[in-house]
């Protein structure tokens, strides 16, 4: 399996593990990675490739179509709906896999290139498809991307025009606080240049910004992109209003009995949890009491616009 | 140019995309090449071992274009993978 995109003396390419017989347990792909890795370190021959051969092994794959994406504006959800879907039979959930993130990265780190474009698109079909193909047919595929997916979603509609979409969202004000609580590695952005894409300014505009601006306005753009790009093939819908039975039926899905216990249990255990014993609690009153006068006024002032026209068709 | 003595290099990957059009890779040189909707027919039609003048005629029957000009169109793209070493004779 393809685990990391990267370059090795200036050649682009994939990192791959023998993850043959591995299940995809963990809430975020990366976390299996890891747990091989630890457990069954010979499993990791270090083995790298330039992509031509993900194109080559492409080529003897068939194609798999995912069932559903899950796109997000990050502390919404996509974790609980992640797992969700890995509770369900013959499932998998590519969850924020590296490999995946960072040829997204790509389209807008070498932006502007027709050429590389449409390589970049080629090879994120084929990167899906290989992490998707786990010795079985009948597999349920699907793909979470990071809060910055959805910033390419117009891309990855191209390249899977038919597959549905859900985008889940939350409050901006504690949205920002969950993220200042625990800073996630996408709103630190190393370089600045995925954030300065997304937030229409420029890597040094970023670095001069606080946490909680970066925040705030990533997340208004994510809004907007959502608004924007929703159509019959998507389902947008609030953390507050979170149904996995609504959204696997928009999947397609219809879960067993058996599934839903499972579901029903899983989902009483915080999502991001490896162990799977750290219980859920609710906590939107608490993040909204805690948030500084500073956080509400860059919500208000980047974000509230496009979660309002989320929420009511409308911008106030 | 007959093309009956020209096929795809075993070198080459090629995979469609967006609808019909194509990315190349040769594996000798790790070059990538992008082949719009056209210059992809001529090649999934030299795997088939068709000739210019068949791949012409297959070209006048799928879009408005006279058979000189779909001849001249074909053999333009067989020179260029001929130029980037992406066929070989058969």
């Amino acid at each position: 399996m393809p685990v990391d995109a990267v370059v090795v003396d200036g050649r682009p390419g994939l990192t791959w593990m023998n993850m043959s017989g591995i299940e995809l347990k963990e809430p975020f792909f990366q976390q299996t990675v890891d747990r091989v890795r630890e457990q069954e370190p010979w499993r990791d021959a270090g083995l790298f490739t330039e992509f031509d051969a993900l194109l080559q092994l492409d080529q003897l794959l068939a194609r798999v179509e995912p069932a559903g994406f899950i796109f997000h504006s990050s502390r919404c959800g996509s974790t609980l709906v992640a797992n969700g879907c890995r509770a369900l039979d013959n499932a998998i959930v590519l969850s924020e896999a590296n490999a995946i993130e960072k040829l997204l990265a790509r389209f807008i780190t070498d932006g502007g290139d027709p050429v590389k474009e449409s390589l970049y698109s080629v090879l994120l079909r084929a990167v899906v498809n290989a992490l998707a193909h786990r010795g079985r047919d009948d597999v349920r595929v699907f793909v979470k991307f990071s809060p910055c997916g959805i910033s390419q979603l117009e891309r990855i509609r191209r390249i899977w025009p038919d597959v549905p979409w859900v985008f889940l969202y939350r409050d901006p004000v504690e949205t920002i606080v969950s993220n200042m609580t625990t800073v996630p590695a996408w709103l630190l952005d190393e370089d600045h240049r995925i954030l300065a894409h997304i937030t229409g300014t420029t890597p040094a505009d970023v670095a001069e910004m606080s946490l909680e601006e970066r925040c705030a306005r990533s997340i208004g753009n994510f809004f907007a992109t959502a608004h924007s790009l929703a159509n019959d093939n998507s389902l947008l819908l609030n953390y507050n209003q979170l149904s996995l039975t609504s959204i696997l039926d928009f999947f397609n899905v219809s879960p067993s009995a058996e599934e839903l216990d499972r579901i029903a249990s899983g989902s009483r255990i915080y999502s991001k949890e490896v162990a799977g014993v750290r219980e859920f609690v609710p906590d939107a009153e608490v993040k909204q009491k805690s948030a500084s006068d500073r956080v509400r006024q860059l919500a208000q002032q980047f974000a509230m616009g496009p979660y309002n026209l989320l929420e009511h068709g409308e911008g106030l | 140019m007959n093309t009956t003595a020209l096929t795809p290099g075993k070198h080459v990957v090629v995979t469609d995309f967006d609808g019909g059009e194509g990315i190349l890779v040769d594996l000798n040189t790790k070059k990538y090449y992008q082949l719009n909707e056209t210059a992809m027919a001529v090649w999934k039609a030299l795997e088939q071992g068709k000739s210019v003048g068949e791949i012409a005629n297959d070209m006048t029957a799928n879009y408005e274009v006279a058979l000189d000009n779909a001849t001249r169109s074909v053999e333009r793209i067989l020179d260029n993978f001929q130029t980037y070493k992406l066929l070989t004779a058969r």
